[in-house]
């Protein structure tokens, strides 16, 4: 039997003085067997301190500080002076830690000896010093540059700081090559159409919460993502106490647990809600009348099925609200949404008539909407905001504020003439051609179309690409369809991965660059907005890094820069000396030097006395406090502006219900390409033609797979522990994994109504194959009532076969933990936005017993 | 005598995950094995109902800091090992525990093996004799050879382990545990007794959690339980004691509800 602690501590005091030196390491350092010791006061936490910092663990983009006891980064909180948290984080600030103390960090760069490229297949990397790795680097581009195709170099941006405008805005166009490419619309852009082709806003919405009476959360939830987490959590309850909140979504989301009333409608059917809710506030006279205007005579003549005439309604704040009824509401009632969408008809209403009530306080919250027909869906829900003059309303939606930033030194001086010639190509994604209109900023091929660089790098079209670099992003994962960057990568002759972590497009490097976290390791800022004010946020070190790795967006640049100076291509170099200390007027000499000058220069408006000595928001007193304090916040929103003064985007300078801009952005597409708007809106799969096109309206959903070989809808869902899909190889983010509802700790699961399972045979934890028109793939089968028949959901983030011990089930042999249902989705686009379609119920599913 | 217990606005709470985390951060607690979570700040969820009428709910939960703690009364070694400090918390002196387990099987709110009894959270776990605590930052391998670390060298580099250890100091217990002992949620009496909220409640961004003397009627949470009226658990499936049930007077009470829909 084994000696138990109470023998061995009675075995102990009887030999007197043995007893400490048997004990384990870390007793406490009074013997509690000690009277006096045990009525001592505790003497609590060891001395440490808060330093600030900025969390990009989702896009918040959280001003927070991290604790540190010696050396150690050991706890995580909000920045207390952070006017959008109020000193929270959301749960998942706390994950930092293990993502600092990460057993599988990248320590050392390191090279590819195994030529052959695939996603099993194992690079055989070897560790080699950043002398070695940024020489190489520096040669692929020197090459490029000299057989006169510095075009054919990309670069792919991942989560990035306010120091992108160097690695991102500027390196690829010195080498001479226009691509650099952002992952931004792989997860959400579809929902900036909405405001932007309504009133020219083309971003994410802040809310007056505090004064919020109705919410209606639409396909997001807050309080899990969709960019001010601790925020809404800390407000949600407000509303619940004193209006309503009412959440869109069919599948139970935390919001629709809370909330008065929860609609689970049918995926993608959000546009026929959103109209027969416009159909119903203007039938029943609950529309804006101070913002949208009125009938003349006061007599309202929106009635189910007849035209108006748009000489009787006098419009005010708005363009086109009676076009948009006669073109797309008026036939659009309840009723009907209530057959489309699956859901009845007095909910609809019902949710109509109290958000309308409530107005101005009031707003629609949606999120990414990530539908091949997306930008029309959110089109609708933001013209809600609109209709009942929530927009620029206190208590209703607001564009938000911005915070001070200073520009950096300019290229001009320093392109060559590869550099001007070469940055002028084509991009690579195929933005702006017939099918892909992407039509960011109201212009033809405006908007990055990041997952289609793969289709474009394996079709030569525009051209080849030979060099790639490519830092804190993961689209062979995060990509729908990975597949296809799995080739693309293969296929692409030389690439460079900036990372922390070994994910799994690294497999396809031939140079790893380690790189610093950003929350803890390395200088840089952040710009973010939430609670009716903007924030400049810094990141800095607050922990000894513990390998040699470097910040990609500063450090690595200036390497890289050194080196190609050497070799005979010193106008990087020269550009990056022209970063002097704002302070001190001195030019950098070295990698780190110029990584704080550059935060130094980029935050400069925020900080020095003399450039905000008239700003209306925080006013630190220089460099020192701004860094002591780590965020400027900026003065509250002014409500009404817009209202007085117009919407100085949209071609009407009115909140568009009929979108100039969008027929304007339409029709300067089509006579790009000699064609027609309604040839454009054919080939990129869209059903409207004619004025249709330029209202909000409803689009029916379009499906990968008939209802009959593939009956269930995918719901692809996020987790609130999920930090920006690098944190699946912390083991907390699985051990409260039920705080998804519906998800299982410590596994991967797609949920499935009850009834659908019991249907098909399916119990409780049984492994499952699920198939799309694409593959399959198993996963286990959980039973719950909260996701609406036909539907199944399943959660990214877990599926990897790279990433770490924690995230593979076996690394070594690239076996998945959990299943990644982007192989399953299918490569498609709400190709006016050039989105990466991942909602909506786009993909079709069957789903057997395994 | 005080009285320490908390109050869970579930009104007010998300279901996040903060807490939990957050306490994780605080205490250092290792990775779930063996049936046993370590995990002091834990959750509770249920859903009641059929589509599209599901009422969920999220419990967060901890231990109960009872009155009759069955814990304590079960504890056999003198003087024991899980006791009632002045501050009515109970806590647990790691000095002593003999790793005997009677009180993780005396409390009506844990489970020896969650996983063999299907429970969704346990308030006391155990750490094995002999088992090796934050092994995942004792392990020496490397997956790729050279080129990444392993858990013991960024555990040596760090300067802990675990390396994000809070490291702090309580004459009955360690901010790391050893093997061979019970451990569970002492309500952070180190931060109490130096006027510091648990920091599980520091950390709730909706401050759904309110720590206090239950017995004060000017404490915060003694309020809001005149206010609102509270319901305590009956174990850890999640029900609850009736209005007339005493249990063994949990002093974690709940306030409102996690829903808005009935």
């Amino acid at each position: 039997m084994r000696l138990t602690r109470r023998s061995f501590i009675q075995a102990s005091a009887a030999t007197g003085g043995a007893l400490l030196a048997g004990c384990a390491a870390g007793k406490p350092a009074t013997n509690a067997m000690d009277k006096a010791a045990a009525t001592a006061k505790p003497k609590g936490e060891d001395a440490g301190k808060w330093i600030a910092n900025t969390c990009q663990g989702c896009t918040t983009w959280c001003p927070i500080e991290i604790f540190v006891q010696n050396g150690r980064a050991v706890k995580v909180r909000g920045n207390q002076l952070s006017k959008a948290n109020s000193g929270y984080v959301c749960p998942r600030g706390h994950l930092i830690l293990q993502q600092i103390y990460d057993p599988d960090r990248i320590k050392t760069p390191m090279k590819r000896t195994n030529p052959q490229k695939g996603r099993n297949i194992d690079p055989k990397f070897v560790p080699i010093s950043w002398d070695e790795a940024m020489d190489t680097v520096a040669d692929q581009i020197i090459e490029l540059r000299k057989n006169n195709e510095s075009h054919k170099f990309l670069l792919m941006r991942g989560r990035y700081s306010d120091q992108n405008g160097i690695l991102y805005g500027n390196i690829p166009k010195m080498i001479g090559s226009p691509n650099n490419i952002s992952h931004s619309s792989i997860c959400a852009e579809v929902e900036k159409m909405g405001a932007y082709y309504t009133e020219g806003y083309f971003g994410y919405r802040d809310y007056d919460l505090d004064n919020m009476k109705y919410l209606i959360v639409w396909a997001c939830d807050p309080i899990s993502s969709n960019r001010q987490v601790p925020n809404a959590i800390r407000k949600l309850n407000k509303i619940l106490e004193n209006g309503t909140v009412a959440a869109i979504d069919p599948r139970m989301s935390n919001t629709a647990a809370k909330a008065h009333e929860w609609m689970p409608i049918t995926p993608a059917t959000d546009g026929a809600v959103a109209i027969a809710m416009a159909h119903h506030i203007l039938v029943n006279g609950l529309w804006s009348k101070e913002f949208c205007g009125d009938f003349n005579d006061g007599r309202n003549r929106f009635i189910k099925g007849q035209t108006v005439s748009e000489n009787d309604f006098n419009e005010k704040n708005t363009n086109g609200l009676v076009k948009w009824w006669n073109i797309a509401l008026k036939d659009a009632d309840p009723s009907w949404a209530a057959k489309e969408a699956g859901v009845e008809q007095a909910q609809i209403e019902r949710i109509a008539t109290g958000f309308a009530k409530a107005a101005p306080n009031c707003g629609v919250w949606y999120g990414p909407n990530m539908q091949p027909r997306g930008t029309y869906a959110v089109m609708a829900m933001h013209a809600l905001n609109g209709l009942v003059g929530a927009t620029d309303s206190v208590g209703g939606v607001i564009t938000g504020m911005g915070a001070p930033s200073s520009g950096y030194p300019k290229i001009d001086a320093h392109q060559d003439e590869i550099s001007k010639k070469g940055s002028k190509n084509t991009k690579i994604d195929q933005r702006g051609y017939l099918n892909m209109p992407a039509l960011k900023g109201g212009k033809s091929g405006g908007g990055v179309v990041a997952n289609n660089v793969a289709n474009a790098i394996l079709a030569n079209d525009p051209y080849d690409i030979k060099v790639a670099i490519g830092y804190f992003n993961n689209f062979n994962f995060s990509g729908t369809e990975g597949q296809r960057w799995d080739k693309a990568m293969a296929k692409v002759p030389f690439f460079a991965h900036i990372v922390p972590m070994f994910s799994e497009m690294t497999y396809f490097a031939d140079i790893v660059l380690p790189s610093t976290l950003h929350h803890s390791e390395q200088w840089s800022s952040v710009r973010s907005k939430a609670n009716l004010h903007g924030h400049v946020s810094i990141q800095q070190p607050v922990i000894d890094r513990m390998f040699d790795v470097h910040a990609p967006e500063t450090e690595i640049v200036w390497m890289l820069a050194e080196k190609l100076a050497l070799k005979g291509f010193p106008n990087i170099l020269n550009w990056l000396k022209d970063f002097k200390d704002p302070e001190t007027g001195k030019a950098p000499t070295n990698a780190a030097e110029f990584g704080l000058y550059a935060v130094k220069i980029r935050t400069h408006k925020a900080w020095d006395p003399a450039l905000n000595k008239d700003y209306k928001g925080d006013r630190p007193s220089g460099w020192k406090e701004f860094v002591e304090k780590g965020i400027v916040n900026s003065p509250k929103y002014e409500f009404g502006k817009k209202w007085k003064d117009g919407f100085s985007k949209t071609v009407t300078k009115k909140f568009e219900f009929y979108s100039e801009t969008l027929k304007k952005a339409l029709e300067g597409h089509a006579e790009k390409h000699k064609t027609t708007v309604d040839n454009v809106l054919t080939v990129t799969n869209y059903e409207a033609r004619g004025e249709l096109a330029f209202v909000p309206h409803y689009e029916t959903p379009k499906r990968h797979g008939s209802r009959s070989a593939y009956p269930f809808d995918l719901i692809d869902m996020k987790s609130r522990h999920n930090r920006e899909g690098r944190s699946a190889n912390t083991t907390w983010s699985y051990t409260f994994k039920s705080c998804d509802p519906g998800d299982v700790n410590e596994q991967d699961v797609i949920q499935i109504n009850p009834a659908d399972a019991r249907r098909l045979g399916i119990n409780e934890g049984d492994m499952v194959k699920v198939t799309s028109v694409l593959s399959s793939l198993k996963v286990r089968a959980r039973l719950w009532e909260g996701v609406r028949p036909g539907c199944a959901a399943k959660c990214f983030g877990q599926g990897h076969h790279a990433m770490g011990r924690v995230a593979a089930k076996d690394f070594a042999n690239a076996v998945p933990r959990g299943a990644n249902f982007n192989e399953i989705m299918p490569d498609d686009y709400d190709r006016l936005s050039g989105s990466t379609a991942r909602n909506g119920g786009f993909t079709g599913v069957r789903i057997e017993k395994a | 005598m005080a009285k320490y217990g908390m109050v869970i606005d579930l009104h007010k709470c998300t279901g996040c995950g903060a807490c939990g985390l957050g306490c994780k951060t605080e205490n250092n607690t290792d990775d779930r094995a063996d049936g046993q979570t370590y995990n002091w700040a834990d959750y509770h969820h249920s859903a009641t109902g059929t589509f599209p009428n599901v009422n969920y709910q999220t419990l967060p939960v901890l231990c109960n800091h009872c009155t009759d703690a069955p814990c304590v009364s079960a504890c056999p070694v003198t003087p024991k090992a899980m006791h009632k400090n002045a501050k009515g918390m109970t806590i647990h002196n790691e000095e002593r525990c003999i790793g005997c387990r009677a009180c993780q099987s005396a409390c009506p709110y844990s489970s020896m093996d969650i996983e063999r009894d299907n429970a969704q959270y346990s308030v006391i776990s155990f750490n094995d004799f002999g088992k090796v605590i934050h092994a995942a930052y004792q392990d020496n391998t490397e997956i790729i050879k050279g080129c990444t670390t392993s858990g013991a060298e960024i555990a040596k580099k760090g300067g802990a382990t675990p390396p994000h250890a809070t490291k702090y100091d309580h004459p009955d217990y360690n901010s790391v545990r050893g093997d061979g002992v019970v451990e569970k949620c002492i309500l952070c009496d180190h931060r109490i007794e130096n006027g510091m909220q648990p920091y599980c409640t520091d950390v709730c961004p909706s401050t759904a959690r309110i720590a206090g003397d239950l017995d004060n009627p000017n404490s915060d949470a003694a309020k809001l339980l005149k206010q609102y009226g509270g319901r305590r658990l009956k174990n850890n499936k999640g029900e609850f004691l009736a209005a007339n049930e005493k249990g063994v007077g949990p002093n974690v009470y709940y306030i409102r509800n996690y829903s808005m829909r009935k």
